[in-house]
């Protein structure tokens, strides 16, 4: 196999944005990029107004999340506006607790599962969309835009009905199906089926901004490519590993990493689905750290399990966040 | 090469039985919130309604100040969306076609903040706000807004920049175009697109944020929908014609949106946001 | 460039002051009395349902007229409530009145959060009720005032019951269920909605066995769950749940059980007099089948045991008006007012010599002997922390309705509970 493949995998995938308009040859865009002229504070007054919002209203909050746990703060503290240092007490309490370390597994459970079915599904349906004729793609790309629109909090309500014990849809249909244990079925009763109704919803939402990236991403791969894949011989799957494959790789990387942020950090959805129950076993990190710190008036401690909850997103994405480094070096 | 006949419909087949399952969650929110209770609360469920009845908006809409919600709500997602954009724009620009020192450092620092979580930091937040004297306004909700969005909206809008060819702004300047005549005759026509669809982003994340307008405002007067929402769905949890109803009319302004912006937010998100 | 330039950082320079300084807006006026009350306006929080619109009313009138201020009420939902009240008893200009439940109480008047009440208790106290006005007084100060109590009936639907047969209403506990079975009998109603975790109704079954959440261990509080009074509480609970189709894992608000009941096919369900109001709201022609009934003892001299709920007004330790707060708590907890609630609401007063409003009143009748044997939750700081969501109490139920033997169950959320008890201030 001699596929070409050069030239579409360069760094962090702007291959993918080629697709667009009459783009020069990347090496001439390289050339051509003079500072004459420049002045060199320029790109730092360009980017002031976002760093300093960054700063006052991310960096603020952060910081000042972090001072709170190490502080003992509950509801008297909070109403005096006292101040009472306890030191990594907060800390100390909730990693030698019963119950920090099983939400952590949890949660990079829960979210593994929803990105692998997320990415998994997400380009099937965009490969699939690529394959469609004119008027088939257009009804499933609306299909996928209605569901990719809903704002979350209509759509956890709209799944809580379709999983309703009493008159919801699903139990119906799965009824008339022949599983008639399933008539009076309770979902949020147990951990497993709530994760499914709340993996069921993230993934439906998910997968549109998946499927139709990747399929416009598709679109501009070079026919040229498969030309000469074919003509070297390769068969259908042979030119998919071989040029989809390679030309997507970027595209599929970043986009896994945001839905590694977007699934972890799923709020709404988990909390309003069942409040993290039944028995607290749906809690994941932003859910835990919600209920012990607002919910249980404990804010202090909800400090604390909030950084790290920061501290484990850190290490999962750490890898992406490597590469990320590398590749811009290798760009500019 | 030809396909089999197989190879022909399975494609098809599969696409008909995927649109079903997307569109039905959204179809049957509506078609729930159209029909009579009786149609809803029944044994065999009524997959089309056949009578119609707009009581459980009626009921929706007539909670305490909703049209004050709708207003507050409104205001405060076109403003952040406007806030980010304008903010984001100038970072991505400078991201995108300048060299210098620290470049790489902005980046990273832009995805982590994408990172942050800010549903667990609202007690940080409070309290920020509270001794700033800024509850029970607007203001920090719009900026907080702006906020959560803002590093998506940079790395992206960057991505848009790049796409668009250098020679078209150098030409300009060789015209005669001062750098900024470039960027607004030539670069801003061309990322219209690309701005329409970020937005789509920070309106979805405005639209429905949740608990910090729980926390920062209590004052009904300065509510946001979702929370009309959450608690007219804790009130009438039960009566589904009325919640999904309530979810409807909140869902309708974004699904418009989207329809709306479709075409050039799919076009436009490839260009971008894959370059997370 | 430059215009652009100079925008941005105007921009950013906006977002830094709107952040960070925000100007001082709080209203520093020192409190000075009746002179300066003209113009002012004062804030109550009230909780949903428990305020009467005419009784909203005319203490507005009253107010007003009297101090020439305005009176705002708040309405506050259930939901999320503690923290709502916490943030705002933190903040600089808190609603200035606010109603705190009875068992909630002790726990912020340890917060410090609340002002003393003594002058008003000298002053219009006297003659509270003693045993409604003990959650309002910790550490020997007085830090609320008792607004009005209440504690839970059988609300029925009496088409229903006359469908079924029945002729009278229960007297015992037996015949109370043997009635719900004739009705799932006869009927194709549901004989009564009760979901799997109304836990003041639990309360007060442990409260008619005897039963206490707690018991000291040294010097603190523990949990008794796994008392086997508690269980056999808890038991009672399961016999009744036996003949509901509620959700198990479910409160009484979730949905709103009176709105449930309002649709009309529900024979009876067990809550709070005012509630029939909130049914009759959501469906006008249940009005003429609602009655009421003492929930029914194991014996028929002795009805069963009761949760006591009751809430008392508390005025904001940051709040610039006391004075101004008094005054309408003098107005609102008058004879006067203090009786249209009661006669309103059903509600039992916080004088016993007011309880004469409750006649003719069939809520409150049914209720009044159930409150001569009720109880209260543990009236210590350590207990609303047990209460705030998620409550193990309610998983515990859940989990014995759902099959597991009381004991167990006690035993997986009795840690929980004393984590929660043992938490610190």
């Amino acid at each position: 196999m001699s596929v070409q493949t050069e030239g579409t995998d360069t760094a962090g995938g702007p291959a993918v944005r080629e697709g667009r308009a009459p783009a020069p040859p990347r090496g001439a865009d390289r050339a051509s990029r003079s500072p004459a002229g420049r002045p060199a504070a320029a790109p730092y007054l360009l980017l002031l107004p976002a760093l300093l919002a960054t700063l006052v209203l991310l960096g603020w909050p952060l910081v000042k999340n972090g001072m709170l746990s190490f502080q003992n703060l509950n509801p008297r503290q909070l109403i005096q506006h006292l101040t009472e240092w306890n030191g990594f007490h907060n800390y100390q309490q909730v990693l030698t607790g019963p119950d920090f370390w099983k939400v952590v597994e949890r949660s990079v459970l829960f979210t593994a599962a929803n990105v692998v079915l997320i990415m998994l599904f997400g380009t099937l349906i965009g490969l699939l969309l690529a394959r469609l004729g004119k008027k088939m793609r257009l009804t499933l790309l609306v299909g996928l835009v209605l569901a990719w629109a809903m704002p979350v909090i209509a759509a956890t309500t709209v799944y809580q009905w379709l999983f309703a014990q009493r008159f919801g849809v699903v139990n119906w249909v799965l009824d008339k199906l022949g599983w008639h244990s399933m008539a009076d079925y309770n979902w949020m009763g147990s951990q497993f089926s709530t994760f499914s109704v709340i993996v069921l919803l993230i993934v439906w939402q998910s997968i549109p901004f998946v499927a139709i990236n990747l399929y416009a991403a598709t679109t501009t791969i070079p026919k040229e490519l498969y030309e000469a894949a074919s003509l070297d011989g390769a068969g259908a799957w042979q030119s998919f590993t071989f040029v989809t494959l390679p030309f997507l790789r970027p595209f599929l990387y970043s986009t896994t990493f945001l839905e590694v942020i977007w699934v972890f950090k799923a709020f709404p959805q988990v909390f309003a689905m069942n409040e993290g129950g039944p028995d607290r076993l749906t809690e994941t990190l932003p859910i835990y750290a919600y209920v012990e710190g607002v919910g249980n008036q404990h804010f202090g401690v909800g400090a604390a399990i909030s950084f790290l909850t920061i501290l484990v997103l850190l290490v999962i994405t750490s890898y992406y966040l490597r590469m990320v480094l590398k590749q811009e070096e290798d760009e500019l | 090469m030809k396909r089999s006949l197989f190879g022909r419909i399975w494609p098809n087949a599969t696409a008909v039985v995927l649109f079903v399952g997307f569109v039905f969650p959204v179809y049957w929110m509506f078609a729930t919130a159209f029909k009579p209770t009786g149609d809803i609360i029944t044994e065999n469920p009524v997959w089309f309604p056949t009578h119609f009845t707009f009581g459980h908006f009626d009921k929706a809409v007539h909670a305490d100040h909703f049209w004050t919600l709708v207003a507050n709500s409104v205001t405060v997602t076109l403003c952040s969306v406007l806030l980010s954009l304008v903010i984001a724009l100038f970072a991505a620009f400078a991201l995108a076609r300048m060299r210098f020192k620290g470049r790489r450092g902005f980046i990273v620092t832009f995805m982590l903040a994408q990172m942050a979580p800010w549903e667990v930091m609202i007690i940080a937040i409070y309290m920020i706000v509270r001794d700033s004297d800024m509850l029970d306004s607007l203001v920090p909700l719009t900026v907080f807004y702006a906020m959560m969005v803002l590093p998506l909206t940079v790395l992206t809008l960057r991505g848009y920049i790049a796409a668009v060819p250098k020679e078209l702004e150098e030409s300009a300047m060789v015209d005669g175009c001062t750098r900024l005549q470039a960027f607004r005759k030539v670069i801003f026509p061309l990322l219209a697109p690309g701005l329409m669809a970020t937005s789509l982003f920070g309106f979805i994340t405005a639209w429905n944020e949740f608990p910090l307008v729980l926390i920062l405002n209590k004052d009904i007067e300065k509510q946001t929908l979702p929370l009309w929402l959450s608690q007219f769905q804790t009130a009438f949890g039960d009566d589904w014609g009325a919640t999904m109803a309530a979810s409807s009319l909140f869902a309708l302004p974004i699904l418009i949106l989207f329809i709306f912006l479709q075409r050039k937010a799919v076009s436009g998100l490839t260009d971008g946001a894959v370059k997370g | 460039m430059k215009r652009k330039l100079a925008s941005a950082i105007v921009i950013a320079g906006m977002m830094v002051s709107v952040a960070a300084c925000g100007g001082n807006s709080g209203n520093d006026s020192k409190d000075a009395g009746p002179e300066s009350w003209k113009g002012q306006t004062l804030t109550v929080w009230t909780m949903d349902g428990s305020a009467p619109p005419q009784w909203s009313k005319d203490v507005q009138a009253a107010f007003e007229k009297k101090t020439g201020a305005k009176l705002k009420f708040e309405t506050q939902k259930w939901d999320g409530i503690q923290q709502k009240i916490t943030t705002a008893l933190s903040e600089d200009n808190p609603p200035d009145v606010l109603e705190v439940g009875n068992t909630q109480t002790p726990a912020y008047a340890a917060t410090g959060g609340l002002a003393d009440l003594g002058d008003l208790k000298r002053s219009i106290g006297a003659d509270w009720t003693a045993s409604v006005s003990k959650s309002s007084v910790y550490e020997g100060k007085q830090y609320a005032a008792p607004w009005y109590f209440a504690n839970r009936v059988v609300i029925y639907n009496k088409k229903i019951w006359a469908q079924a047969g029945i002729k009278s209403t229960p007297k015992t506990r037996d015949e109370f269920l043997k009635d719900l079975d004739t009705i799932g009998k006869k009927t194709d109603a549901e004989p009564i909605y009760l979901p799997g975790q109304n836990w003041y109704f639990l309360d007060g079954l442990i409260v008619g066995q005897g039963g206490d959440l707690v018991k000291k261990q040294g010097d603190k509080y523990v949990s008794n769950l796994a008392d086997p009074k508690v269980a056999a509480a808890m038991e009672i609970y399961k016999k009744y749940a036996a003949y509901s189709k509620a959700p198990k894992d479910k409160d009484e608000a979730n949905p709103q059980q009176a709105a449930v009941f309002a649709k009309g096919k529900t024979g009876a369900f067990i809550g709070m007099g005012w509630e029939a109001a909130t049914a009759v709201q959501a469906n006008k022609s249940i009005e003429k089948d609602l009655g009421y009934f003492t929930i029914p003892g194991a014996t028929a001299d002795k009805p069963e045991g009761v949760f006591l709920g009751g809430s008392n007004l508390a005025v904001a330790q940051n709040s610039k008006k006391q004075s101004l707060a008094k005054e309408f708590l003098k107005i609102a907890l008058s004879d006067q007012y203090e009786g249209e609630l009661a006669k309103l609401s059903g509600v039992i007063p916080n004088k016993e010599s007011l309880e004469s409003n409750l006649k003719g009143n069939a809520a409150a009748e049914a209720a009044a002997p159930g409150a001569a044997v009720g109880g209260t939750t543990p009236l210590i700081p350590e207990w609303a922390a047990v209460e705030n969501t998620p409550n193990p109490i309610k998983s515990y139920m859940t989990a014995v309705l759902n099959g597991k033997a009381p004991a167990a169950a006690a035993k997986d959320v009795e840690g929980q509970i004393n984590q929660r008890l043992a938490q610190q201030n």
